[in-house]
């Protein structure tokens, strides 16, 4: 197969960096039209588009408001479009500006927070000032997050717009948290590479051409999937600066190796998406600053840019790498890819030196993190089959909390070990013999990626299971079936040291629902296996029925319906929570036999 | 006491970082001392600098270039 590596580099004439003015101008009156400021900025742009171009790359310039009331910025962007090709497009990041305050009268600067209306009057704002100054409409577009309700009235209104930047991966209530709960970037839950966002929830890709809200999304920056997901998310992403960031550099050489690693691994990520691979690279101005970012002086952040750059275009030269604008990627995304096929991220631990590995799979029903570390459990998952339509910004119910809810979240709700008692949300499976149990999450192991016409398969190497006076040799296999909302877990025993012996076979989810760390309300769900029914009211109760056909969850509060079925043969349970434990428990019980292979799908439905 | 002022770089505490905390440091021109205002850390440049060496203990492969990122059998 031949096999596409993808950049996209991009660059904003930001007039005032973010952080300019809390940060390097700490001790001075705030002065947003500071001449001095302004220069520098320019000149920040100016040193990157150069690093660009000196590789060979192309970039997509994104205009901010501020930059279109400066000549020297549009002369920028028009002389770089007629001699390099890149694309000027336009960003709704770097709103802030005179102009902008003496109009709308607020310190307020990402745009998915404004009311609607107010999103209305500054997209046209920006949106008609580009126009003015450079005489044709913006095919592309972003923020660190557009919500549907945004992009749903550019494209109205701009029908030339394909391409944006939509979320910023994982950059949620962790982020939040390294910035000593100052920074109110709260949207996880999305997709770590680009897709087609539906009309109803930006998270959540488009299943068809009904819920196609016309754009394709591109994430801001590629992040490490595990280093991200534990830790601050700008610290580990195809961002130099992240790098310096999270100072993952030698300090006497000011080597990164990291940095290539994450883009290697990136690259070798077309092995589970038909040959496709992409990256993107978009780094604000303040990042460059001469006064020096965090431990970094002025030379490092050159540095680490400047051979950021090299690297790419070295790629580039030995044909390995293909840079496009993000006009030119939305074309080229919508041949390559259909509605439901998915993305897939087999990803090892390149930063900590554990071997750790996970697979992150995406498509317009669900995004699910399975850890092999812990047996093949998946640790994470978002319902989007739901379509969640969850408004955000200044008069709606969520004004800053853009997440897409989880149902499983092994950090914010504990996963697989708790405290003293408990539960914590993942899928996994015990075994149990003759008083004892061993649950999957304690059989680390590694999986092997393949693909039998639309089905994913993960086949995890075989687990040895060590009970006082048995031994079981199993291995497990995990199907994703292309627009099935479903995912197949199946057991087989492959040996027994007794091979007279039965074990019971517990096959379990422990979910709830939220986007924060923090529990919700949990009674407006109700639980059911075949006809028994539970209302959740913490009352720690419990109902089984042998050979359920099928054990279930509806939780209207994200409407989401949520349940498990089974091979046959299994008594399927489910378990209401309690205060101390505010979770509830899917689940199937099987006596099984050596040789024998046992499978349950869970299955992820919107409910109304 | 004098006033705190920023330091020649924004150094950041390194005890808060090893909570994944970003905070800048403050200076004190006089004693040349940078402290925390969220925790009670506080150190001359050389002690911020030799802990920021101890905070990479977690980076274990820092300085390792990878070329396989499955574990498949070639
Ligand atoms: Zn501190």
């Amino acid at each position: 197969m031949e096999e596409k590596f993808i950049v996209n580099i991009i660059h904003r004439p930001e007039m005032v960096p973010e952080y300019s003015a809390t940060v390097t101008g700490q001790g001075k009156e705030e002065d947003i039209g500071d001449e001095k400021l302004l220069t520098e900025s320019l000149d920040i742009f100016k040193t990157q588009q150069r690093l660009a171009h000196e590789n060979g790359l192309k970039t997509t310039i994104q205009m901010t408001y501020a930059s279109l009331f400066n000549d020297e910025a549009v002369e920028l962007a028009k002389h770089d479009h007629e001699v390099y090709g890149d694309e000027i497009a336009l960003s709704l990041l770097g709103l802030p500006c005179e102009e902008f305050r003496e109009k709308y009268h607020t310190k307020d600067f990402c745009i998915w927070m404004f009311s609607m209306e107010d999103k209305k009057a500054i997209v046209r704002d920006v949106f008609g000032k580009f126009y003015d100054r450079f005489g044709f409409w913006p095919e592309s577009t972003g923020s660190y997050y557009m919500d549907a309700d945004l992009i749903n009235f550019i494209k109205a209104e701009y029908p030339t717009v394909k391409c944006a930047v939509a979320t910023c991966w994982e950059e949620g209530p962790k982020a939040y948290h390294t910035c000593n709960n100052s920074w109110y970037t709260l949207f996880d839950g999305g997709p770590w590479a680009p897709w087609i966002p539906s009309k109803q929830n930006t998270h959540a890709p488009a299943a068809n051409e009904a819920e196609d809200s016309g754009i394709v999304a591109i994430p801001h920056l590629s992040r490490d999937l595990i280093a991200c997901y534990d830790g601050n998310g700008s610290n580990f992403g195809t961002h130099p600066q992240n790098v310096l960031r999270g100072m993952i550099y030698d300090s006497k050489t000011w080597e990164f190796p990291y940095l290539y690693n994450l883009i290697d691994q990136y690259r070798a990520l077309a092995k589970y998406n038909n040959g496709y691979a992409y990256n993107m690279m978009f780094v604000g101005p303040g990042w460059m600053n001469k006064m020096g970012r965090w431990e970094a002086p002025y030379e490092l952040l050159y540095k680490s840019y400047s051979e950021g750059c090299k690297y790419y275009g070295d790629l580039k030269k030995a044909g390995k790498l293909c840079d496009m604008t993000m006009s030119e990627f939305a074309d080229y995304y919508r041949e390559k890819k259909g509605y439901t096929e998915p993305e897939c991220a087999l990803w090892r631990d390149i930063l900590y030196g554990s071997d750790k590995q996970l697979f992150w799979y995406c498509d317009p029903f669900m995004r699910a993190c399975v850890n092999m570390d812990q047996g093949g459990a998946i640790v994470d998952l978002r319902p989007y089959a739901a379509k969640l339509e969850w408004p955000v910004g200044i008069g709606t119910k969520h004004v800053q909390d853009a997440s897409y809810p989880f149902l499983i979240q092994e950090k914010y709700r504990a996963g697989y070990f708790t405290h003293y008692a408990g539960e914590g949300t993942v899928r996994s499976a015990k075994l149990s013999y003759k008083g004892e149990e061993v649950d999957l999450c304690l059989t680390p192991t590694k999986a092997h990626f393949s693909q039998e016409g639309n089905t994913r398969i993960l086949t995890l190497d075989p687990v040895t299971i060590e009970f006082r006076n048995l031994t079981v040799k199993l291995q497990t296999r995990e199907y994703f079936e292309e627009g099935s909302s479903s995912i197949k877990i199946e057991r087989t025993i492959l040996e027994m040291s007794d091979p007279t012996a039965e074990v019971t076979l517990n096959e379990y989810m422990v979910a709830c629902y939220g986007t924060t760390e923090y529990p919700e309300d949990m009674t407006c769900i109700t639980l059911k296996a075949d006809e028994k029914e539970i209302r959740y009211e913490y009352k720690c109760r419990e109902e089984a029925v042998a050979g359920a056909g099928e054990v279930s969850a509806v939780i209207p509060a994200i409407e989401t319906r949520v349940s498990m079925t089974q091979t046959g043969g299994a008594e399927g349970y489910i378990k209401e929570g309690y205060a101390f434990s505010p979770m509830f428990t899917l689940g199937y019980r099987k006596q099984i036999k050596d040789k024998e292979v046992f499978a349950t799908w869970l299955n992820l439905q919107k409910a109304n | 006491m004098a006033q705190l002022t920023k330091g020649k770089l924004n150094y950041r505490c390194p005890s808060c970082f090893m909570r994944d905390l970003d905070i800048d440091m403050f200076y004190n021109k006089e004693t040349g001392i940078y402290s925390c205002i969220r925790c009670q850390y506080r150190g001359t440049e050389e002690d911020v600098l030799a802990k920021n060496e101890m905070v990479r203990f977690r980076y274990g492969a820092m300085h390792k270039r990878f070329t396989k990122f499955d574990f498949d059998e070639d």
